[in-house]
């Protein structure tokens, strides 16, 4: 096919269906959003600091997490991160099969096309749809940088609008993000065939097993290990650059998450099993054989979800350790005062936890951006077994057993995985520092004794109040997205898709 | 046919009219007459010669047993194609092209609706017999292939139909 | 054959411009079986969903053992065909993730039947429909007749008082298709089953005891199911 047909028939294509172009330039928005936001902190500039070879802090910014070049590539990390759970819609978006769109893949492949062909048929059609969503994506950084551009009385930024990305980078993501989007489209498209009767979208796959979620256990590892090995390079005064400890954690997460998201089609499966084994009513037994049938269907599509709780449950376990030090901090504060002889008042908010409302904040964007890729997941289901759905319906199943199953099929799976998911990301965070202290230092106090201080040591608590919220949260996010997705119900069940002629 | 029925091995005259009824329950009867004009022919021919008699309690009955001769005729009979029907021709035809274009819309009209429900009700009749666990395989093979029969005259008068109307209206166009 | 069964009147339903079904009067009795023909586009299928209740018709009744079932709710008609109505179409009604014996039980357990005994009733009409052997395979694994036969076991668990059959042979070669229409009738004539079956095909339509021609959303008693035009035209061209 040559490129001219490809992009003509993508674009017939894609006037067809509006919902899915929506939805697709809508994604591609975002990550453009991201994608310039993390390079716009990359391209601050590194200070010399005042020792050859180290960096200095900014005074620029408001926020430590952009003055500090110690923690600007977390930012960047981070925000790169927020990008996997847009992409994933991006992708989901290619899989969105609306009825027409199945007809006219199959009639493409009947009039000749290959396999091959229509799988790169419909990455186009995804990356033309991203394109204007990228042009979107620039126009909104663009107009933002001005409008939220605001130095507050000594001159700082809220946000890095001072600095610009260098052009071949711009250049880079312009082009860019459209051809990853449709490589995801691709690649998510792996498990779908299109005959010319018609779009297939499930192949039986050998029953997942358990053992590659233990993936986890090596990733959880990675962090354990890391106060032991700088103790341990400190000790043997080692020269181990900071990028190998960044490294190993970004390994170690990266690890976790796919142990986990391989862990789902394992839970999916178990959960149908037991489903299926105790279901008494349609609903469940239902909901229990679709799980066995296809259980890599719910890591599918609550990968991204999974992946902004496993990151959630991590910055809840930072922010547990952020407020313990500063727990800590006012202690040492309150006693140094008191010794000094003064009268004890609270200093200001701490900056660090501020920080980590920033986060949290990203973690919400990204969990919401996911939670779209769940609706347009669920809302495939549907469309794709409209034809079975429309059947049962026609032969009196009512409606609500259809919707009930859906939810059971859903939040069987949902459930345990987002409260491992959290689990695994706090206990990440957690076994980085066990515990928070300050004190033992030597106090001078001005032409008198000195003085030891105490030492304050706590315990960083697990902070089950976060995790209840984050967990809480995302299922009733799972929860509204199901119902949502349920709208797509009643069209799919028209008695069109009954008739034989 | 005869020869096919012999080929199981001999038998009399009675028995062959008898089992020709059994395995073609639906085709045209068979005569006695025509049972022993025919056994008579094949006799002449060589294909066919009688085995014995017996008298047991009743007319006398003469057996008669295939011979080799009779057997490679067979062989040559089944193995022959039967050609295609040469001549398209038939009462169903002559009369649907002289209803459509000689006839008065008024005649025409009311002799396909008669024939077509004609056919429909053998259609129904035989179907209903087919359908009916009772019947043997050899009865249900010659029901069918009445049945297709009358399935392609249906197919076919419905498909006349339309041709000349989209005809017609071509014409008037 | 004397008490009406099902019976529509003046039947009207259109999908936006297309009139599908122009006024459609129909009686059917009790244990008949009846065959709706016509050439594609008639108005065959639409008058099935219409009698079975599955689409509301824009004016005009049905009537359903001298009930008007065309003003119920959805709830209620949803009721009416799991309990006393069954339907069969061409193909995909199986859920693919059930196995045949859950699909066939499934109109049972949403009757409340409990598992087992929904497993039971299941297994036995498999057994009465041939395809006892396949109760634990997924619809993906059998045969195009072995999963229409399960689709038709699934249909008549309920013991329906009316079968809907919607060119339920369609996908099938002839002889399974044959062989399926004829357990269909059998099955039908034992429980006295009314049976509808829509079909183009007249050898389909030779299984009923009667046969109704739809053209252009209107019976045809002439059967010939061609525009009256149609034959005024063969006059004037042929005598003319």
């Amino acid at each position: 096919m040559r490129p001219g047909t490809l992009v003509r028939l993508a674009s017939v294509g894609s006037r067809a269906d509006a919902l899915r172009v929506a939805l697709t330039a809508l994604s591609a928005t975002l990550a453009t959003l991201a994608v310039l936001t993390a390079a716009t902190v990359l391209a601050i500039p590194e200070l010399a600091g005042p020792l050859a070879g180290t960096a200095a802090n900014n005074t620029t910014y408001r926020s430590a997490l952009l003055n500090e070049p110690g923690l600007r590539p977390g930012v960047v990390i981070a925000l790169m991160l927020l990008t996997i759970p847009v992409l994933a819609l991006a992708g989901q978006c290619g899989r969105l099969g609306a009825p027409a769109r199945d007809r006219r893949l199959a009639a493409v492949r009947l009039a000749g096309a290959t396999p091959g062909q229509t799988v790169s048929l419909t990455a186009a059609e995804t990356g033309l749809a991203s394109t204007p969503g990228v042009g979107i994506g620039f126009a909104a950084y663009l107009v933002g940088r001005r409008v939220l551009d605001r130095p507050n009385q000594d001159g700082r930024l809220p946000l890095p609008t001072d600095v610009l990305p260098p052009w071949p980078a711009l250049l880079a993501i312009a082009l860019g993000l459209p051809l990853v989007a449709a490589l995801t489209a691709a690649l998510v498209l792996r498990r779908v065939r299109v005959t010319p009767f018609g779009v297939v979208h499930r192949q039986r796959l050998p029953a997942p097993r358990p053992w590659p979620a233990f993936l986890i256990v090596p990733g959880v590892a990675c962090f354990a290990v890391l106060r032991p090995l700088l103790r341990y390079a400190e000790r043997h005064r080692l020269d181990v650059p900071e990028g190998a400890f960044i490294a190993l954690l970004f390994a170690g997460a990266l690890a976790a998450l796919v142990g986990l998201l391989l862990g789902t089609g394992w839970i999916s499966h178990v959960a149908g099993r037991v489903l299926h084994r105790v279901a008494r009513r349609p609903a469940a037994l239902l909901a229990g054989r679709r799980l066995i049938a296809d259980p890599w269907a719910s890591s599918r599509v609550f990968a991204a979800v999974l992946a902004c709780v496993l990151f959630g449950g991590g910055a809840a376990g930072m922010r547990a350790y952020f407020a313990t030090e500063a727990d800590t901090r006012r202690a040492y504060d309150q006693w140094w005062t008191v010794q000094q002889g003064f009268r004890y008042t609270p200093g200001g908010d701490d900056s660090s936890l501020r920080d980590m409302d920033l986060v949290y904040a990203a973690v919400l964007v990204g969990l919401t951006i996911a939670t779209l890729g769940l609706l347009v997941g669920l809302a495939e289901g549907i469309v794709t077994r409209r034809r079975t759905y429309a059947a049962l319906v026609a032969s009196g199943v009512p409606r609500g057993v259809l919707a009930r199953s859906m939810f059971w099929q859903t939040l069987t799976p949902a459930v345990p995985a987002v409260l491992v998911a959290l689990a695994v990301g706090v206990t990440m965070t957690w076994s980085l520092t066990i515990e928070a202290s300050t004190g033992g230092q030597v106090g001078t106090l001005p032409g008198g004794p000195t003085a030891v201080a105490p030492e304050l040591t706590r315990g960083v608590p697990i902070p089950f109040a976060d995790l209840g919220l984050f967990a809480g949260g995302t299922i009733l996010a799972i929860v509204a997205m199901t119902g949502l997705a349920l709208l797509f119900l009643r069209p799919s069940v028209s008695t069109e898709e009954l008739r034989t002629t | 046919m005869l020869l096919g029925l012999l080929a199981g091995g001999p038998r009399h005259g009675y028995e062959l009219k008898r089992s020709y009824d059994e395995q073609l329950p639906r085709a045209r009867p068979l005569a006695f007459g025509q049972v022993y004009t025919t056994l008579a022919r094949l006799v002449r021919d060589g294909l066919v010669t009688p085995v014995g008699q017996d008298q047991a309690g009743g007319p006398e009955r003469t057996s008669y047993a295939i011979t080799a001769e009779g057997l490679a005729g067979l062989r040559a009979w089944l193995t022959a194609v039967e050609p295609p029907a040469p001549h398209v021709a038939g009462a169903l035809l002559a009369k649907v092209v002289v209803a459509l274009f000689a006839a008065d819309a008024a005649t025409a009209r009311d002799y396909l609706v008669a024939q077509r429900a004609t056919h429909a009700a053998r259609l129904r009749e035989l179907t209903a017999l087919k359908a009916d666990p009772a019947t043997g395989l050899s009865d249900v093979i010659a029901l069918d292939y009445a049945i297709t029969h009358l399935d392609a005259d249906l197919r076919w008068l419905r498909t006349t139909l339309e041709r000349v109307a989209t005809q017609a209206q071509e014409g008037s166009a | 054959m004397t008490t009406v069964l099902l019976e529509a009147r003046g039947l009207v339903r259109s999908y936006g411009a297309v009139a599908a079904l122009r006024g459609v009067n129909l009686a059917i009795a009790e244990g008949e079986i009846v065959a709706v023909t016509g050439p594609s586009g008639c108005g065959k299928s639409t008058l099935l969903h219409c009698l079975s209740g599955i689409l509301r018709p824009d004016a005009g009744e049905v009537v359903y053992r001298g009930r008007r079932i065309d003003n119920l709710s959805e709830a209620e008609r949803s009721r009416l065909r799991r309990t006393e109505l069954g339907v069969l179409f061409q193909f995909g009604q199986l859920v693919s993730e059930l196995s045949a014996a859950e699909n066939v039980a499934l109109p049972l357990l949403l009757a409340r039947t409990s598992r087992r005994r929904a497993r039971t009733a299941a297994l036995s009409w498999l057994e009465r429909l041939g395809v006892a052997e396949v109760a634990d395979a997924l619809p993906g694994e059998m045969s195009g007749g072995q999963r229409q036969r399960t689709a038709l076991a699934r249909a008549l668990v309920t013991e329906p008082r009316v079968l809907f059959a919607d060119e339920p042979t369609g996908a099938l070669d002839t002889l399974a298709g044959e062989q399926m229409l004829g357990q269909l009738v059998r099955l039908a004539t034992q429980q006295r089953t009314t049976v509808v079956l829509v079909t183009h095909d007249p050898k389909v339509a030779g299984y009923a005891h009667r046969e109704i021609t739809l053209r252009d959303g209107q019976i045809d008693p002439t059967g010939l199911g061609l525009a009256g035009a149609g034959l005024a035209m063969v006059d004037t061209e042929g005598v003319g």
